[in-house]
């Protein structure tokens, strides 16, 4: 009898735990998403969970007057430009070191591994910031996306892992066949390493449209290539912010939609990916 | 990363040693990515241990001043030590809390129920988002006054008048809780992952012992997953000591340095936009600083590493 009082009273501890995580992870966005469609009335007083009117306009006010279109559009290019770099180089460059041994591979692998446990912080986006001033490419979002996409030291380690468990007898053989070292890659290692590239390729798009720190000090002075992270937090300190509560939660709902969105369609990759990353890293 | 460095016999397709010309094709290929490996994390680095040595600021040229950049930082700033304390109760209390609450979901979530995938992907949801959008979103629910926290507490009565949750006394707690919130997700799959590494016979032949889950739990799933338990608390700690984003637009630091990290702190020294600080950039200084704070991070992680070897040593 006292067994199973124990298990209902366990059974009932658990599902409240994790009903407290369910609510505490997901509050903040459902206040996001319903308060972009309240008025910034109800939304200061704290009037009711839903909404009374369904405020449609908060969002139409956003992207006419606000020029959510143009940052929004920002975001995406930033975004498609980091992933494409992403995918080219850290799957070129994983597979050449997980199957080659060149003079300048040992060199390389040691100052990878070195950088990633060294921290400075937010700190190199300054000299990064004037150098790409020098090479004239602060004006644009092309120079942005270099910097975001960096060293990419953490991608190609996945990759090399990936690459290493694909047989080389692939390789050798389609190297009788006369296929060069870049025919290899193009027509044997990519198709092959699909999965771990969709990895790198998720992960990079979600750095790119999160990111903030470096996309703000790159954009500082130049409001039409801002990207929506660093347009919807701008709207915090703007006059009447106090006001604009509305405005505020529909530019932070544009902003989490659409990874949102490739989240629901991913979440599989998303979570395998982190694994990965971890075990091998 | 042991294999790494041994040589992969497989890997080598007769390519050793042959000159420039035969690894034409792979020097091509890794060439973008070696470009910009040397102009974003090689050059940077070299930029702040040189002016590390420099005063330097947006109107004068840079004057070589020797190690006054670290005599001050030891001596003469006893803010950025606020800011480093500071620094390491977000961390430590980040991961007292993340660790344990991601545990126990992973191991709730780890036996299968119906809704317990949906529930894996809305735990890992925050992790995708935008920390600094969503710290905005916090900054609103927290608002002492229209925030959506307070007014529910006044309703269920449980607070009579309203709490400044990012005042002087509670920022720190309170953006330690935000950190939480973006964290827990990552952790909880580490530990899914490393709850599935334990083979499950282990459990079955203490079931047969007549082992009940406590023990279990105690005697056979933690001493299981030490490996994966290390290697997320490194992880936490290398990201945790680097979270400003979300302080960024929560506090900016605030009020009077009550949630100021040394992150923080070095970040407004180039880019001194926030009304909390002096307003004039001090390169120099910053480099000097980003240095000291890169060597704390360095000492953290050594200590850390050996005192997980001691532990090791225990089991």
């Amino acid at each position: 009898m006292t067994k199973y009082f124990s298990k209902g009273i366990g059974f009932i501890l658990k599902f409240v735990f994790l009903g407290i995580i369910l609510l505490f992870t997901i509050y903040p966005v459902v206040y996001a998403v319903l308060g972009s469609l309240k008025t910034n009335m109800q939304l200061v007083l704290g009037d009711g969970f839903l909404p009374k009117t369904w405020e449609f306009k908060n969002y139409v006010y956003a992207f006419k007057k606000l020029n959510f279109f143009q940052y929004t559009y920002n975001s995406f290019v930033l975004c498609i430009m980091c992933t494409s770099f992403a995918l080219v180089i850290s799957s070129m460059t994983g597979y050449c070191m997980a199957r080659y041994d060149f003079p300048l591979k040992r060199i390389l692998n040691t100052l990878y591994l070195a950088l990633m446990f060294v921290s400075l912080g937010s700190v190199t986006i300054y000299p990064v910031y004037m150098m790409m001033n020098s090479f004239g490419l602060t004006n644009n979002l092309l120079g942005l996306a270099l910097v975001i996409t960096g060293g990419q030291a953490t991608n190609i380690f996945l990759v090399r892992g990936f690459v290493r468990s694909i047989p080389a007898e692939l390789d050798e053989s389609a190297k009788l066949d006369g296929c060069s070292k870049f025919g290899i890659y193009w027509h044997i290692m990519l198709p092959l390493s699909r999965p771990i590239i969709a990895v790198v390729g998720l992960f990079a798009f979600r750095g790119a449209w999160n990111d903030y720190i470096t996309s703000m000090v790159f954009t500082i002075g130049r409001k039409s290539l801002q990207p929506l992270t660093v347009a919807v937090v701008s709207l915090r300190y703007s006059v009447n912010a106090a006001a604009e509560w509305h405005i505020m939660t529909a530019g932070a709902t544009i902003a989490i939609i659409p990874i949102l969105i490739v989240y629901v369609l991913t979440n599989k990759q998303f979570i395998s990916g982190l694994t990965a990353g971890a075990i091998k890293g | 990363m042991q294999t790494s460095m041994k040589p992969n016999m497989r890997s080598r397709i007769g390519t050793v040693g042959k000159g420039f010309k035969e690894n034409k094709q792979i020097y091509l290929m890794i060439l973008p990515n070696v470009i910009m490996f040397a102009l974003f994390s090689i050059y940077p680095i070299g930029w702040v241990l040189k002016y590390m040595f420099y005063q330097y600021d947006k109107i004068n040229d840079p004057i070589f001043i020797g190690l006054d950049n670290f005599v001050r930082i030891f001596t003469r700033d006893p803010y950025f030590w606020k800011t480093v304390t500071n620094t390491f109760y977000y961390v430590g209390g980040k991961l007292l809390i993340t660790l344990p609450v991601a545990f126990v979901i992973a191991v709730l979530l780890n036996k299968k129920f119906f809704g317990s995938r949906l529930m894996q992907s809305i735990v890992f949801m925050p992790t995708i988002m935008s920390a600094s959008v969503m710290a905005l979103i916090f900054y609103l629910i927290l608002n002492p006054y229209s925030g959506a926290l307070n007014t529910a507490m006044m309703k269920m009565n449980l607070i009579s008048v309203p709490i400044n949750w990012l005042s002087y006394y509670n920022a720190l707690d309170t953006v330690i809780i935000v950190g939480v919130w973006g964290a827990i997700g990552n952790y909880m799959v580490y530990f899914l992952a490393g709850l599935q590494s334990v083979p499950e016979d282990i459990y079955e032949s203490a079931e047969l012992d007549g082992i009940g889950p406590v023990r279990k739990m105690f005697c056979i799933t933690i001493p299981m997953m030490t490996p994966v338990l290390k290697t997320v608390v490194m992880l936490v700690l290398i990201s945790s000591f680097q979270d400003i984003q979300s302080i960024m637009v929560l506090t900016e630091g605030g009020p009077n340095g009550a949630s100021d990290v040394m992150f923080l702190y070095v970040y407004r020294m180039f880019f001194p936009i926030s009304a909390t600080t002096a307003s004039t950039s001090q390169f120099g200084y910053g480099a000097a600083l980003s240095v000291v704070c890169a060597s704390l991070i360095g000492a953290v992680t050594i200590l850390y590493l050996r005192a997980t070897r001691k532990v090791d040593d225990m089991f």
